[in-house]
């Protein structure tokens, strides 16, 4: 009776388990289909080209890098092995497979399961692609212009320069943000009056209004206009347009789901259009997006339903290989190729130098405190004990703001977020207030500003002993502001 | 002149925040072109050649007195319209209400542009009147309008561009004065954008899209999942144990997060540290508080100096081994929103063009502030020890000096002077 019930189960399994793996490869990007997966497990050769490439996508989406995007098979292969590896990934036999593609999909299988195991990857995927519709404003710093882990900026080959073309250079920055400062103000000021204008037209209540994207769709859904208006070479394209209208009269019209008469010109954008035109396709890339990020999200879903299933083949495929063995582990005196202490320059230094500061700082005090204590009551301990806690209450806060989960921990909203127009004084739906994002921007600015202008003290402060050490020379500073 | 590769990193700095600088520029102008445009009069039969003659009123009645067309002229125009009716048949029988407006207006337009003058055929010109206004007011009846409600329009099928049915004969005198923008029915969003709707099926994603993704979150943190939870850690176990690497190392994006953090720790510490030296103590509390404070900061900065000491020795060990050398950059990680993204929208609520503005301004001068640091950081590191490193007191030096300092102090901005004090003789 057990086992043909379990043979039963089986049979599910067996079943079970090719919609697991479909589901998982239509939500995926560059998902291979089912097959490549079998062949996978009984580590065919022929499976591997599949999956190098369905795990450099993955990896370089991940990473949003797109500077990868073109590179050669091979290439491609060296930089999934070193993107696994950064992330941590423990096996070795992904290090030695060949990078032609000719063998190892079993390896790339197991690379794939431990990549889905850690986090939930199709579904960061399609967060990262996602359609947006509305006007989008981030309002974390996540996406900062000049983070310090950034990499170093590319150096040309160029010859030395004077001072004085640094100057021009900041002088030239200093330019352009200035005028992105002036776009940027227009920018608002005109969504605010297309904000305005289409009160009342969204369905969705919370909204209220269109955004850029809904009203551009609204006024130009075949996107043909998009090329005269758009284009450089506007006169040409429309002329063939023009052209490209004609024959399609007459025909039968596309089953493309959607009424109305986008068909016709919908063709002949397609003969004019080119995808680097994104305002050219812009009217039925949306709702094709749309679509087929739905079909996506239907995928998702019913992979986490049935990934079960997955999980216990990939237990099976994992038991089919050998065990690999221990790398030896090297002495830590060897000196490796520390090809990384680039980047620990700049924090080391200003860690020890902030440390040195604190030195002399505290030294100075601790000297005139013991010169002050003298002959305290009783309630000098309890007071001293009192004070002793509240400062050591007030670091530990301080630690909490750069430790795992960021300032404020998970509380702090992330992340691009639609703009909303709403009428002043109202209660507003769910949603973030302007209100309280100016208010952490102008502390964030506050305290940057603050940074700045103890390096510049700092900078003005060893200039000043420099200049104390060449005599004979006077030196006035500008007039402060 | 500035050593050679001091010169090459610093433009090399300064060229990458222009270009970051000039991207986001260009995006800007990008989406300023987009609002623009849609602020302005659309414009739906618009042609590229300029017309000739814009006269000023909308006349239907009084076709422009062009130049007469030619027969073959005339012959192809009969057959776009063939061709266009036919169109329009089919179309009408398949959808109940289409972008007609535009569809229709569009080839109107271009075969307009195509027979270039204005002159309509008058022996078709009397028919069209009334098939244009049949069939404008047909789908005035209640049928779902993806586009325009307002039945306002209707009234304008005759004359304006936007309720345009297929007569070209009609269109021809619509289109010689149409400097479309000026004729009063052109569709603006200020005075219309009340009536818009967005179509059926965009509408029937978006809310299937947002539906899907709902339901996505929901199933993220229900408890259902237990199960599987537990058999994605032994797989990821079963992988450790029988790989040959030991698990105890720390992954070279974990290493980078935290040097981030302590990247973070350090200017945070320093502020506060700058914060207490500033603080004038009024009473002997005070003081032993800010001492008691100082000490601890001082330990705290021990401790992250330990912590990067021990994080700098992991990562020498982890070179080793098969893995190949290229180590790919490690972009800015996209915001993922932390362990826990919402999938749900998140919106932001604004109240005012005035505080749009405001918000908009102060991410810009937060972003450029962050730029400014990392450049004087960077400034700082490479020309502090050109001046202090040279004796002589030569005018090429000083103005390095001058140069460096107004760098470095002043933003670039502002100068100082340096005078030579001559002993008068």
């Amino acid at each position: 009776m057990g086992r043909r019930r379990r043979r039963a189960d089986l049979a599910d399994a067996a079943g079970a388990l090719p919609e697991a793996i479909a589901a998982l490869s239509r939500s995926l990007p560059a998902g291979p289909s089912p097959e490549i997966f079998r062949r996978a497990k009984f580590d065919r050769p022929e499976a591997a080209p599949a999956l190098w490439r369905l795990l450099f996508r993955v990896l370089s989406l991940l990473r949003a890098d797109r500077a990868s995007a073109s590179r050669a098979p091979e290439a491609q292969a060296r930089w999934v092995k070193a993107a696994l590896r950064a992330q941590g990934y423990p096996r070795l036999g992904l290090a030695r497979l060949p990078e032609d593609g000719s063998q190892g999909s079993r390896e790339l299988l197991l690379a794939l399961a431990w990549l889905l195991a850690r986090e939930p990857l199709p579904e960061r995927l399609l967060a990262q692609t996602r359609v947006r519709l509305g006007d989008e404003m981030p309002v974390c710093e996540c996406g900062a212009l000049a983070s310090p882990g950034q990499p170093a900026p590319r150096v040309d080959a160029a010859g030395p320069v004077d001072v004085r073309h640094l100057q021009w250079l900041m002088g030239k920055l200093r330019f352009r943000w200035r005028n992105l400062m002036a776009s940027q103000q227009e920018q608002c000021a005109l969504l605010g009056k297309i904000h305005a204008y289409t009160r009342g037209c969204h369905g969705d209540r919370s909204l209220g209004h269109l955004s850029v994207a809904e009203t551009e769709l609204l006024r130009d859904p075949e996107g043909g206009r998009q090329v005269r208006a758009g284009a450089c070479g506007g006169r040409d394209l429309f002329l063939s347009a023009k052209i490209a209208i004609l024959p399609v009269c007459g025909g039968p019209l596309p089953p493309l789901g959607h009424p109305g008469a986008g068909m016709q010109t919908r063709s002949c954008c397609l003969v004019m259009g080119t995808p680097e035109r994104p305002a050219l396709w812009f009217a039925l890339q949306l709702l094709q997006r749309l679509e087929s990020e739905n079909a996506r999200l239907e995928a998702v879903l019913e992979w986490r339903r049935r990934e079960l299933v997955f999980w216990q083949w990939m237990d099976t495929v994992l038991g089919a290989c050998p065990p690999e063995a221990s790398q030896p582990t090297f002495p830590p005196g060897l000196r490796g190729r520390g090809r990384r202490a680039g980047a620990w320059g700049p924090v080391a230094w200003e860690l020890q130098a902030l440390q040195e500061e604190l030195q002399a700082a505290v030294g100075a005090r601790r000297a005139a405190w013991a010169a002050r204590v003298g002959g305290q009551g009783p309630e000098w301990s309890a007071a001293r004990q009192a004070a002793q806690e509240a400062v050591g209450q007030e670091l530990a806060a301080l630690r909490q703001a750069w430790a795992r989960g960021g300032g404020g921990g998970r509380a702090q909203p992330h992340g691009p977020h639609r703009l909303v127009r709403t009428e002043a004084g109202g209660p507003g739906g769910p949603g973030l207030r302007a209100a309280e994002v100016i208010g952490a921007l102008r502390s964030r600015e506050a305290c940057l500003e603050e940074t700045l202008r103890q390096l510049q003290e700092q900078c003005r402060q060893q200039l000043a002993r420099l200049a104390g050490a060449l005599p004979g020379l006077i030196w006035i500073p500008p007039p402060r502001r | 002149m500035l050593p050679l590769g001091c010169s090459r990193r610093l433009v090399a700095e300064l060229r990458d925040a222009l270009d970051t600088c000039a991207e986001r520029q260009r995006q800007l102008e990008q989406s300023l072109r987009v609002s623009r445009r849609l602020l302005r009069a659309w414009e739906p039969a618009e042609t590229p050649t300029p017309e000739p003659t814009p006269g000023p009123e909308t006349n239907e009645e009084a076709p422009s007195p062009a130049c007469t067309p030619s027969p073959q002229d005339l012959k192809e125009l009969e057959l776009l319209t063939q061709a266009l009716q036919k169109a329009v048949h089919v179309r009408k029988g398949v959808s109940k209400a289409g972008e007609r407006d535009k569809a229709s207006s569009l080839k109107s337009g271009s075969i307009a542009t195509s027979a270039t003058t204005a002159a309509a055929p008058h022996g078709a010109s009397p028919t069209k009147p009334p098939r244009g206004t049949r069939q404008a007011t047909r789908p005035a009846k209640g049928l779902p309008k993806p586009r325009l409600l307002s039945a306002g329009d209707q009234t304008c099928a005759g004359r304006g561009p936007l309720a345009a049915k297929p007569g070209p004969g009609l269109r021809d005198p619509q289109i010689a004065p149409s400097a479309a923008p000026q004729a009063p029915e052109a569709f603006t969003l200020k005075e219309k954008g009340t009536l818009l709707q967005l179509p059926v099926a965009f509408r029937k994603a978006a809310s299937q899209n947002s539906c899907l993704w709902a339901q996505l979150s929901s199933t993220q943190t229900s408890d259902s999942m237990d199960a599987t939870t537990s058999s994605k850690t032994q797989f990821l176990q079963k992988m450790q144990v029988t790989s040959g690497w030991p698990s105890s190392r720390l992954s070279a994006a974990e290493v980078e997060a935290e040097v981030g953090r302590l990247q973070k720790a350090c200017s945070l510490l320093r502020l506060r540290m700058e914060e207490e030296l500033t603080r004038d103590p009024t009473d002997w509390m005070q003081e032993y508080r800010g001492l008691l404070t100082l000490e601890g900061l001082q330990a705290i900065v021990g401790q992250c100096l330990h912590r990067l000491r021990e994080l700098q020795a992991e990562v020498v060990e982890q070179q080793l081994g098969p893995w190949p050398e290229e180590r790919p950059p490690m972009a800015s990680l996209p915001c993922g929103g932390g362990a826990d993204p919402t999938w749900s929208p998140q919106l932001l609520l604004y109240s005012s063009t005035q505080e749009l503005q405001t918000l908009a301004a102060l991410r810009l001068r937060v972003d450029m502030l962050d730029q400014q640091i990392h450049l004087e950081k960077v400034l700082m590191a490479e020309l502090l020890p050109l001046v202090s490193m040279q004796e002589p007191l030569g005018a090429p030096q000083l103005a390095l000096c001058r140069a460096v300092h107004s760098l470095l102090c002043e933003g670039g901005q502002r100068f100082l002077t340096i005078l030579r004090d001559e002993p008068a003789d």
